[in-house]
């Protein structure tokens, strides 16, 4: 594409589209771009090698070669280790590149796993994966500062969600919550923070800004303990606090596909609606023993931090217009309390709210003129649909009618948009 | 940050990189060298971890004791007193909650009371005796042919124990390191 552009720029300059001095601007602003290019894929191979050649020595390492003695495994597992840690020295003292450090930082993370698991089974050291992890990823996490690494960062983010998953889901470890996931990934906030503050744009940000929803997400589920039901208020309001952060101008200016917290956040406030619109989900009752379990604060924290933002949010004139999508969270917490005294009230409200989130995203999808959003909007209306096909006692005909009605929706919605569209194109290029 | 602070924070990193595994080999070297040998019978399977290899899960025969003390809760550490029967193999001689005051001890973990029995069950926290990956599935296939072959209770674990720590030095099979073993039946 590019260089279709740069042969071009004579032919403009000879019809005098563009002047001499805009071509040579033209010209080495892509050649900025393309010095810029091949550094950026070494760092990715430099990654992608050290990654492989780490995990490649553990896997060689897990062989267990009992030809040698006990000293000469001892030095084996030293020797990665040290290797790694020359690397990562040389390139801080020399400066070098950001492929150098990104690499020697990589290599270095699985050297120091490597040294220890080597250690272990020298000295048949029995295994507590989650405590291995932990002091692997501690070791580590002082090279994300040092090297400026990402991969490290990533690592981190995946062995610290690793470990909470090992520790908060496992059946040795029942009763035990993985606080210091929280405090591992604190630490990595400042990193994330210089990323998007300096670095918006960078595709390696818009990979954090997947990554670390998604590990919140996965480990969330580790903090319940006992209170089961206090589940589904945690992850609603962990979705409410994520579409919330998405719309903040920073992410929402962005590609959409850059923008993990709305998508996770929106999406994932329609699961857990589509879940909690069942009858069944609000069979459940609360003693005063639950609002002094941990379950509790934690949903009040996360509910805390969630309507700060939306209130930030507003202060700053961020949101622009009413969406329901960013109250979701606290209309849920109100439900969610009613539904200790009453399981109708609830089930047939998060219905209407699923219903009215369908419209608004409708709305919003033809306002912008977007088929994506629209019939994301359908999907939400046709999946509530589907939910209460299950679990109605309405008959085959009425059901088979709503089919056929949210079905006769998507192709005449989607239609009446082509057409409002083209129009639209049509009178622009009359203009 | 000056690049040459940076490099002193790595260097002291790279220390305690360092430091952890080499603590760990020293403490198990420390509980070797001055650690009193104990033999327990065992009955090995093989498992294996994704970082550190092929193993054998170590079935002991000793696994349980009786007390008539129902409080033992699952999961909490137990102090088991040790002493040696007639043929050299270890043996409980008492169990508490407490640091036994003299003799050899190890700390295990209570997996449960069995009320009916009146039994404390625990297990040993030296229980997984790495193996090159290619013998270990042969060393469980040893184990049993030695038990058909042979007089029971020839397979032993010895355990180097140190102030309630133990470390895992080789697996015997007819008083043959079990590495070996299978090698001469292969």
């Amino acid at each position: 594409m590019n260089s279709k552009l740069l042969n071009e720029l004579p032919e403009l300059i000879k019809n005098q589209v563009i002047s001499e001095d805009i071509a040579l601007k033209i010209r080495q602003y892509y050649l900025s771009k393309q010095s810029d290019g091949p550094n950026r894929l070494f760092t990715v191979f430099g990654v992608l090698g050290s990654l492989l050649v780490g995990l490649g020595i553990i896997l060689i390492m897990a062989h267990n070669w009992d030809e040698f003695t006990r000293p000469v495994k001892t030095i084996f597992a030293f020797l990665p280790l040290v290797l790694g840690q020359l690397f990562a020295g040389y390139s801080i003292l020399k400066k070098k590149s950001t492929t150098w450090k990104e690499a020697s930082g990589t290599f270095l993370f699985f050297a120091v796993g490597s040294s220890i698991a080597l250690v272990s089974q020298i000295y048949n050291i029995p295994g507590d994966l989650s405590s291995y992890i932990l002091t692997w990823i501690v070791l580590c996490l002082p090279l994300v500062y040092l090297l400026k690494s990402n991969a490290v960062a990533i690592l981190h983010i995946v062995f610290s969600t690793f470990y909470a998953c090992n520790l908060g889901y496992g059946y040795e470890s029942i009763g035990e919550t993985p606080w210091l996931y929280l405090l591992l990934i604190a630490f990595l906030l400042p990193h994330y923070l210089q990323l998007l503050k300096h670095r918006p744009e960078a595709n390696i940000t818009s990979i954090f800004n997947w990554l670390l929803p998604l590990s919140l997400i996965i480990t969330l589920g580790v903090f319940v303990e006992q209170n089961d039901d206090f589940g589904y208020l945690m992850y609603v309001i962990l979705f409410g606090l994520f579409y919330n952060i998405g719309k903040i101008p920073s992410f929402d200016d962005q590609k959409l596909r850059r923008n993990g917290y709305l998508i996770f956040g929106s999406v994932g406030t329609v699961i857990m609606l589509l879940l909690t619109s069942f009858n069944w989900i609000w069979e459940f009752s609360m003693t005063k023993n639950e609002f002094l379990s941990q379950e509790f604060y934690i949903a009040l924290i996360l509910f805390c931090l969630a309507l700060a933002v939306l209130i930030y949010s507003y202060s700053k004139q961020w949101v622009k217009r009413f969406n329901l999508f960013h109250f979701v969270f606290i209309i849920f917490t109100l439900l969610f309390f009613v539904g200790m005294a009453d399981n109708l009230i609830p089930t047939i409200l998060v219905n209407i709210l699923i219903f009215a989130l369908g419209l608004v995203t409708i709305k919003i999808g033809t306002d912008k003129f977007h088929f994506g959003i629209l019939n994301y909007g359908l999907l939400i209306i046709t999946a509530l649909v589907v939910c209460r096909f299950f679990d109605t006692d309405l008959s085959y005909v009425i059901r088979g009618l709503l089919f056929v009605s949210v079905g006769l929706g998507f192709f005449l919605t989607n239609y009446v948009m082509l057409k409002r569209k083209k129009t639209f194109e049509n009178l622009n290029n009359k203009i | 940050m000056k690049p040459i602070y940076i490099f002193l924070i790595f260097v002291l990193l790279v220390l305690a990189q360092i430091y952890i595994p080499a603590k760990m080999i020293l403490d198990q070297e420390a509980i070797i060298k001055t650690g009193t040998a104990y033999k327990f019978k065992t009955r090995p399977v093989d498992p294996s971890d994704p970082f550190k290899g092929k193993y054998i899960h170590l079935n002991y025969d000793i696994t349980s004791v009786l007390s008539n003390d129902s409080t033992w809760t699952n999961y909490e550490p137990i102090y088991i007193a040790l002493k040696t029967d007639t043929l050299g193999f270890a043996m409980v001689e008492t169990v508490s909650r407490d640091v036994p005051e003299s003799g050899d001890y190890v700390k295990a973990q209570v997996d449960w009371y069995n009320t009916y029995e009146k039994k404390i069950n625990f297990s040993f926290p030296f229980d997984e005796f790495y193996m090159n990956e290619l013998k270990a599935y042969n060393a469980e296939l040893a184990y049993l042919k030695a038990q058909q072959d042979s007089l029971p209770n020839n397979t032993y674990a010895l355990v180097y124990i140190l102030n309630g720590n133990g470390v895992l030095d080789n697996v015997f099979i007819n008083d043959i390191p079990i590495a070996k073993y299978v090698e001469k039946q292969e």
